[in-house]
């Protein structure tokens, strides 16, 4: 995408540049301008980015095939979590949470009272937490480690500390909670 | 009647004509001029120095903004102020700066460009103006008192509804852009009128210069998107003030449904604000490649297709709500090929430049800023049409990096190239060499240096509209550039500012058409006199060479020989001339009903609504006032215009200029109505918390009460017929009377369902049949009044075989109301039997 | 005026055919149509696909009607007829390819 756009700007100032310093000729032919050059050239460009937005889009779609599920709900300003913990149970925790690494994780997304807007940059797009509906987000972390997560809808006063974080694990190794801040402690 | 000759009057002498003429055109002089003036240049110009001042304010704003986030822990703001500096920082740029900048563009350049005297409705430009200047100034000094709007400029709820902003601040947006719109919508529809009827004589609306055609799709568009936002902000303050639960979704509301109506309004905006600068784009680059332009049908089609597809896209600001994947792929290609006739234009302007030999004038420059700003910003949109990509960079830096060039480089450098442009005919003189040029860089510069390295920050992460940033080191180095460059940005626009003040006082005089341009804006002696044209143009005087002849009044209705200010008016597709507009002197009514509407919005922002009544009377008594000095008690000769064809006076025809904007008016109040239908669907289908609790509104009073309010406006409309019909006869008092009596028996039976209605606190459904209600009871009382308004021109002898008075209007209102009212009942009949 | 009417015919068609097939869309997954089976496919699709078609036949009526002349009205008016149809036929192909209410 950005191989191609910096082609089309550079095509256009060329083009531009060419119009000024062209040595006296004929004039331009209308047609070449505005239907072959605004019409096809554009539609044929954008046919292909929109389409393969399409396929893209439909590839990450949240579908039941028995994919992770985890809650994430978020409030003035912080998130809770409830995520399958290390005894298969449902484990609750504040401002982190735990996914398995290398398969796909669901995350429904509410909010108790303003919108907020759920995003792991490293690991994917955003999803708008709002009051009264449940949204789901796929997201599917490769690697193991600790990604950083904030709240990217402006929400008020705290917009800017409202972080969190996603620890993602191997698979069947949960990692130690005793020096993690997790549900039972309050804020 | 179209011969070859060059003149269709007889010269006279043109310093005679000019004394003649501006002694009826020109303002009152001293302080009584300042308010009372009506005049569409000092109101344009009015209106384009006050934007400049506001963008000069939201640009000290950004100032801040860059201080506070060139360190990663600035505390030079704390956040609460931070908040109401970013909120206020786009709502200005938007509301104060672009809009009413393109509103006075319009005004100024209209009638000078399409070859009238004034704009249509010369006291509704005045009005306009001071419900602007009031209703920004709130703005402002909310800001000065620390209560201003912190919300972000697009006041999502529920952080903008009561419990999560307790203060005015948010009040203070809603109110404050509310009275800000009245001037935009008065606007749109005078504009849209001036172009369809304010032509010069005999000019097809075919052969109109491209700038007509740019800003009747501009004010067609603003008549059909500023309702939706001026309907969210009337909900959302009933929410605020009545507890009405249009946005909680504990009650049967939505959040969702206020993003709806924002954005409804929210993208048509963009284009709004694009379309104005494009025409003056299409103006300025033939003139100046000394060339024509390159394919006027093919821009005409595009700015058609812009109209339409404009409207189709607003979704693709919610891609993360949590919309299906179908809806947003609807959007998602609406928003991919609203490029095609984006593209279209700006390759005829190529196209342009090509065939024509380009001269490096200073606006040319600032063309060449706006191709490389606007290709790069229209790329960057496309991307964002795009849902997966935009899911990952919405609400980043990308986003923000994105919209100012679209916005800086597809408005602000052609307004720049626009001012530099016509600065002669404003001021009469010529700039001081290479100040502009320097300005130029600056800007250029400063502005790729702050916002082209703001993309890269998007993509790292850095979310919109936060102030602190301690834990993200990689953030520091392009805030720090963005924030560096914004300075170099500044100084440019300040010494374009002094540019500007050194061409007024010291420029020397500048000789008549500086840029050889062929339109009829230049076909006047600089600075351009208030009345524009000794005699208007027509066939064979339609060229800036024409000015001599112009003055000397060899054209279309010379001089001002019976004291009045005329305008000819013609047919809207062909140009033909039908009648002469006699227009409205300087008047103080505009400032005066400016300050009522003012003091209406000052007292709910106060929460003393048990006064807004004695506002809302006032507001009709100066309304009332208004209607009173049109129209006239006897007739008059037609007038002649030129050799053989004489027309005549606009109170003697049907197809006026004031009906014309009835007729607009009501395209945007069917717009705001629209909105409220849709509002109902939406909710009923989409919000939790329906179906609704039982309703106590199925009785048979509240359905006796309808029948009635029915009948008795049927009735009116049919009065109303019959008074036009019998104009002649003394049977038209009867009829306008009957009209006000049946017109009040429906108020009164409208009224009375109110008493019936369920508690409009307990669900959206109830406080949405009380909207619609109060729909109702507006439109009625208005329709009433018309009534009235027509009995009083019956009586007053206004009414005679040749002369309507204000029955047109009242019919057309009276069915308006009627049409609305009828659906509103069937709309809530049909809820309470499914 | 005729031709300005007959301008803005195509894209009005458009404006009508979006929002009622984005209505359909709306209520045909608040109301649980994609599970309602029609013949091949869902009731919903089925819904869409129709009110699609029918839309683009008028589209295609509609610049058969237009003028041919080749003055600059004529030009304007299948140009408008020609806005349209393509406008309907991109912005509403997602209805065969992506997943309804997903």
């Amino acid at each position: 995408m950005l191989i191609g756009s910096a082609a089309i700007i550079a095509f256009v100032l060329i083009l531009l540049a060419w119009a000024w310093r062209r040595p006296e000729g004929k004039g331009a032919d209308e047609r070449v301008w505005t239907l072959g050059l605004g019409v096809g050239f554009v539609m044929a460009v954008l046919v292909a980015l929109v389409g393969y937005g399409f396929w893209v889009g439909e590839r990450i779609l949240p579908r039941s095939d028995g994919a992770v599920r985890v809650a994430a709900e978020a409030r003035q300003w912080g998130w809770a979590f409830r995520q399958p913990g290390p005894d298969g149970q449902p484990l609750e925790t504040q401002e982190v949470l735990y996914v398995p690494a290398g398969v796909p994780i669901d995350i429904e997304i509410t909010s108790t009272d303003v919108i907020h807007s759920f995003w792991v940059p490293r690991l994917g797009g955003k999803m708008d937490a709002v009051p009264g509906r449940v949204n789901v987000a796929r997201l599917m972390a490769h690697t193991p480690g600790e990604y950083e997560g904030l709240c990217a809808e402006f929400c008020g006063l705290g917009h800017s500390f409202m972080r969190f974080s996603v620890i993602v694990y191997e698979p069947g190794a949960f990692p130690d909670l005793s020096n993690r801040q997790t549900g039972g402690a309050d804020e | 009647m179209n011969d070859q000759t060059q003149s269709v009057n007889p010269p006279q002498r043109a310093l005679t004509l000019h004394r003649e003429l501006t002694a009826v055109w020109s303002d009152l002089p001293g302080w009584r001029g300042v308010l009372a003036s009506v005049n569409h240049g000092t109101i344009g110009l009015r209106f384009m120095a006050t934007a400049c001042v506001f963008f000069a304010i939201g640009g000290v704003l950004s100032m801040l903004i860059r201080a506070q986030l060139a360190t990663p822990r600035g505390a030079f703001l704390d956040t609460a102020v931070y908040n109401q500096i970013f909120t206020m920082h786009g709502s200005i740029m938007m509301f104060l700066f672009a809009i009413p900048m393109l509103e006075g563009l319009a005004l100024w350049l209209l009638p000078k460009i399409l070859g009238a005297r004034d704009m249509a409705f010369p006291r509704l430009s005045a009005l306009g103006y001071w419900c602007y200047l009031f209703g920004g100034t709130i703005i402002l000094l909310s800001l000065l008192g620390g209560v201003a709007p912190d919300g972000g400029w697009f006041m999502y709820t529920p952080l903008s509804d009561k419990t999560h902003t307790p203060g005015i601040n948010a009040d203070v947006w809603l109110l404050g852009i509310t009275f800000v719109e009245i001037s935009a919508v008065a606007a749109a529809v005078e504009i849209t009128v001036t172009i369809l009827r304010c032509r010069s004589a005999d000019m097809p609306l075919t052969r109109m210069p491209l700038m007509g055609w740019y800003m009747l799709g501009t004010s067609v568009m603003m008549l059909v998107g500023f309702p939706p936002l001026i309907l969210g902000s009337i909900l959302l303050e009933l929410e605020r003030a009545f507890d009405w639960p249009f946005f909680d979704v504990t009650r049967g509301g939505d959040p969702l449904l206020w993003q709806h109506l924002f954005w409804l309004f929210g993208h048509p905006e963009v284009y709004i604000i694009f379309l104005p600068a494009a025409g003056a784009l299409s103006t300025i680059i033939p003139v100046l490649s000394r060339t024509t332009i390159l394919g006027y049908g093919t821009i005409v089609a595009a700015v058609l297709g812009l109209v339409f597809l404009s409207f189709g896209l607003w979704v693709h600001h919610m891609f993360t709500v949590g919309i299906p994947h179908m809806a947003l792929a609807f959007f998602s290609a609406a928003s991919a090929l609203v490029a095609v006739p984006t593209a279209v234009q700006v390759f005829a302007w190529i196209g342009t430049i090509w065939k024509g030999r380009p001269e490096l004038k200073l606006p040319m420059l600032y063309v060449l800023g706006f191709f490389l700003t606007f290709v790069m910003g229209g790329l960057t949109g496309v991307m964002l049409a795009i849902v997966p990509f935009n899911w990952q960079a919405h609400d980043t830096a990308f986003v923000t990096a994105h919209l100012h060039y679209v916005l800086i480089g597809g408005f602000v450098f052609p307004m720049l190239a626009a001012l530099t442009y016509w600065m002669p005919l404003i001021c009469g003189r010529a700039r001081v060499p290479r100040v502009g040029e320097a300005a130029f860089w600056l800007i250029l510069i400063g502005f790729h240096g702050t916002f082209f390295i703001m993309h890269l920050t998007g993509l790292l992460g850095m979310p919109r509209r936060i102030d602190v940033y301690p834990d993200n080191p990689e953030w520091i180095i392009p805030n720090l550039v963005s924030s560096i460059f914004s300075m170099v940005m500044a100084m440019g626009f300040a010494l374009f500012a002094f540019d500007i003040v050194m061409q007024v006082i010291f420029g020397a005089h500048s000789r008549r058409n500086p840029w050889r341009a062929p339109t009829l804006d230049w076909a006047m002696s600089l600075p351009a006199p208030a009345y524009n044209f000794a005699s208007l143009p027509g066939p064979g005087l339609d060229h800036a060479d024409a000015a001599v002849a112009l003055a000397r009044g060899t054209g279309w209705l010379p001089g001002a020989p019976r004291g009045w200010r005329e305008t000819l008016v013609v047919n809207a597709g062909s140009g033909r001339p039908e009648h002469v507009a006699v227009l409205p002197d300087n008047t103080m009514l505009p400032i005066a009903t400016a300050a009522v509407i003012g003091s209406f919005f000052m007292l709910m922002l106060a929460g003393l609504y048990w006064l807004t009544p004695l506002a809302l009377v006032a507001i009709v008594l100066t309304l009332w006032r208004w209607g009173a000095v049109m129209g006239a008690d006897t007739d008059h000769a037609p007038i002649l215009v030129a050799k053989g064809q004489s027309l005549p006076v606009h109170w003697q025809v049907r197809g006026t200029l004031a009906y014309g904007g009835a007729v607009a008016t009501l395209v945007a109040d069917s717009s705001l109505y629209a909105c409220l239908l849709f509002g109902v669907g939406f909710l009923s289908v989409v919000a939790p918390a329906w179906p609704a609790p039982e309703s106590g509104l199925s009785g048979l009073w509240s359905a006796m009460l309808i029948g009635v309010a029915l009948v008795a406006l049927t009735l009116g409309a049919l009065f109303a017929r019959r008074a036009e019909a019998r104009r002649g006869s003394a049977i038209a008092q009867t009829q306008t009377r009957l009209g006000v009596v049946s017109g009040v028996i429906a108020l009164v039976a409208l009224v009375s369902i109110a008493l019936l209605l369920d508690d409009p606190t307990r669900h959206a459904r109830d406080a949405l049949r009380g909207v619609l209600l109060g729909f109702a009871v507006v439109h009625m009382g208005i329709a009433t009044l018309l009534a009235a308004r027509s009995h009083a021109d019956a009586r007053d002898g206004r009414i005679s075989a040749q002369r309507r008075g204000a029955v047109p209007v009242w019919r057309l209102w009276q069915d308006f109301a009627l049409a609305t009212t009828a659906i509103s009942g069937l709309l809530v009949a049909a809820q309470e039997v499914l | 005026m005729r031709w300005a009417m007959g301008m803005l015919a195509g894209p009005t068609l458009w404006a009508v055919l979006f929002v009622v097939v984005y209505a359909l869309h709306g209520i045909g997954c608040a109301w649980g149509w994609p599970s309602v089976s029609f013949g091949p496919t869902s009731l919903h699709i089925a819904a869409m696909m129709g009110a699609w078609v029918a839309g683009l036949v008028l589209h295609l009526v509609l610049l058969w009607q237009m003028p041919k002349g080749h003055d600059r009205e004529g030009r304007l008016q299948r140009a408008g007829a020609w806005i349209g149809l393509v406008a309907s036929g991109v912005t509403l192909l997602p209805i065969v390819v992506t997943s309804s209410c997903g």
